[in-house]
């Protein structure tokens, strides 16, 4: 019984994506419609997203208040370091940065909020997000710098011989981008969150004791809210590496090196 | 067996940090030593009342009896997510407590710093318009003066064409003037050289007749009568 139950509460439950609303309906060949956790979430982001910026907007006014100097400093810090990883003149992809680095930190938070669902640790949701990315950012550079696009995958200097072998792991080396920006995104949030779920599982149950015990657990249950707080450090950070991350794939497929 | 050893070790363990943790909040609070009874009062004027209907004490009875309700009737169950939201729940507060007061200074100074430079500018606007103002209110005469100096310069044009005209005129006189004298002058040198001529002419003459002796006798004879007259009318 005892392992059933630890079986039910898998750390790994809280990531599964499960329909809470479904229209199964015999038309259109057959309709399968349904509305999920992660698309509630998603939906509870954008609204969240644009509603914090709307109450931020301060009603238009130039002096900002307590609330709207948090997004304009926010705004000022993305927009300088756009200016210093891409350049001045493309600016044009201030909006997509800054969009992105509020949709990913957005989202990561909402997961820190318990009884809540991790949009960021859905693997598909992460590598379709840096998959876009890396077509986009490709795209780009195709259109750009056309058919010298792929002496990207030459570094300067390099010997005729080692050529092939070079751009192979270049090529290599360059794809792995389009997985690796999600991935870092994904398995940051999956390992915290099932390190605090592993963790939170291992205290209830020395709470649930004796009272000795229950109080000795203090102890860990504070090294348990430090770890919360690491939780809370790791959204910012990987909101910010990944933002980070991609103004570097700008400015490689606008500069080629 | 095991498990009990553990929980008498932890007993054991226990013993003397439950002993020594009075000494230990003691340490701990000596910096900042509020008294209990004034950290007791603090929570209780923190739970919300009102001083007609709900009081403190009900407040405080509600909200334990409503959470021992909602868990002994399972509509909340106690799990390792209640943790998490407890973990969270001191983790946030903390946060939000540290946070608060240096958040509010740096948003103070930014808003501050912002409000400055708008104020600064609207004062450098300000006074940019006022010394404009007073650049063109310099030249309100101007208009006017512009008219007053186009009259006076058309006046002038008009006394200059005059002049001109006069000067012409003179110019034109003295020149009249100037042939005129010299005609004059020229009539005159001719008169006077007819004149001479003529003197000279009649000198010559007279003289030719003087040297004629009919007329030598015509005039003596004719003083002679001139004489015998006066001495007649005179009756010498």
């Amino acid at each position: 019984m005892q392992n059933l139950n630890f079986i039910i509460n898998s750390p790994l439950e809280q990531f599964e994506v499960t329909s809470l609303i479904g229209l199964n309906a015999p038309i259109f060949g057959y309709l399968n419609t349904s509305l999920t956790n992660l698309g509630l979430y998603s939906l509870l982001l954008l609204f969240l997203v644009v509603g914090l910026h709307f109450m931020g907007n301060n009603e238009t006014k130039i002096i900002p208040n307590k609330w709207s100097i948090s997004l304009e400093s926010s705004f000022a810090s993305l927009s300088s370091m756009v200016r210093e990883q891409i350049g001045v003149t493309n600016e044009i992809f201030l909006p997509f940065i800054y969009s992105l680095f509020f949709f990913v930190l957005i989202g990561n938070l909402i997961s820190n909020v318990p009884y809540s669902f991790a949009i960021t640790s859905s693997a598909i949701v992460c590598l379709g997000l840096s998959v876009t990315i890396f077509i986009g950012v490709t795209l780009l550079a195709l259109s750009i710098h056309k058919i010298k696009f792929f002496s990207f995958f030459i570094p300067s200097g390099t010997p005729l011989a080692l050529v092939p072998l070079l751009v192979l792991i270049e090529l290599v080396s360059y794809g792995a981008r389009a997985g690796s920006l999600g991935i870092r995104l994904f398995a940051n949030i999956v390992a915290g969150h099932t390190l605090l779920k592993i963790l939170s599982t291992f205290l209830y149950k020395l709470f649930s004791g004796n009272l000795v015990v229950a109080v000795l657990t203090l102890i860990p249950f504070g090294i348990f809210i430090g770890l919360v707080g690491l939780e809370l450090a790791v959204s910012f950070i990987q909101s910010f590496v990944l933002t980070l991350l991609v103004c570097s794939y700008l400015r490689d497929a606008i500069k080629l090196h | 067996m095991a498990g009990r050893i553990a929980l008498n070790s932890l007993k054991v363990a226990a013993r003397p940090r439950l002993f020594a943790a009075p000494h230990v909040r003691s340490l701990a609070t000596s910096s900042n030593p509020p008294p209990p009874a004034e950290r007791a009062s603090e929570i209780i004027n923190k739970l919300p009342s009102s001083p007609n209907l709900i009081t403190k004490t009900g407040t405080a009875v509600l909200g334990t009896g409503l959470v021992a309700t909602a868990i002994s009737q399972e509509l909340y169950v106690l799990n390792e997510e209640s943790l998490i939201l407890a973990g969270s729940l001191i983790l946030f507060t903390y946060i939000a407590k540290v946070i608060r007061e240096p958040y509010k200074e740096w948003a103070e100074t930014q808003i501050g710093r912002i409000r400055d430079i708008l104020a600064s500018a609207r004062a450098e606007h300000t006074q940019t318009v006022k010394d404009r103002i007073d650049s063109v209110n310099q030249m309100k005469d101007v208009v006017s003066l512009t008219e007053g100096l186009f009259a006076l310069s058309k006046e002038t044009a008009q006394l200059e064409s005059e002049v001109f005209v006069q000067k012409q005129k003179v110019a034109l006189a003295s020149e009249v003037k100037s042939v005129l004298d010299s005609w004059v002058r020229y009539e005159q040198q001719l008169k006077e050289s007819e004149q001479a001529d003529l003197t000279k002419t009649i000198i010559e003459k007279v003289l030719a007749s003087l040297k004629d002796e009919k007329t030598q006798r015509d005039i003596l004879l004719s003083s002679i009568a001139e004489v015998e007259q006066l001495v007649k009318s005179k009756a010498i």
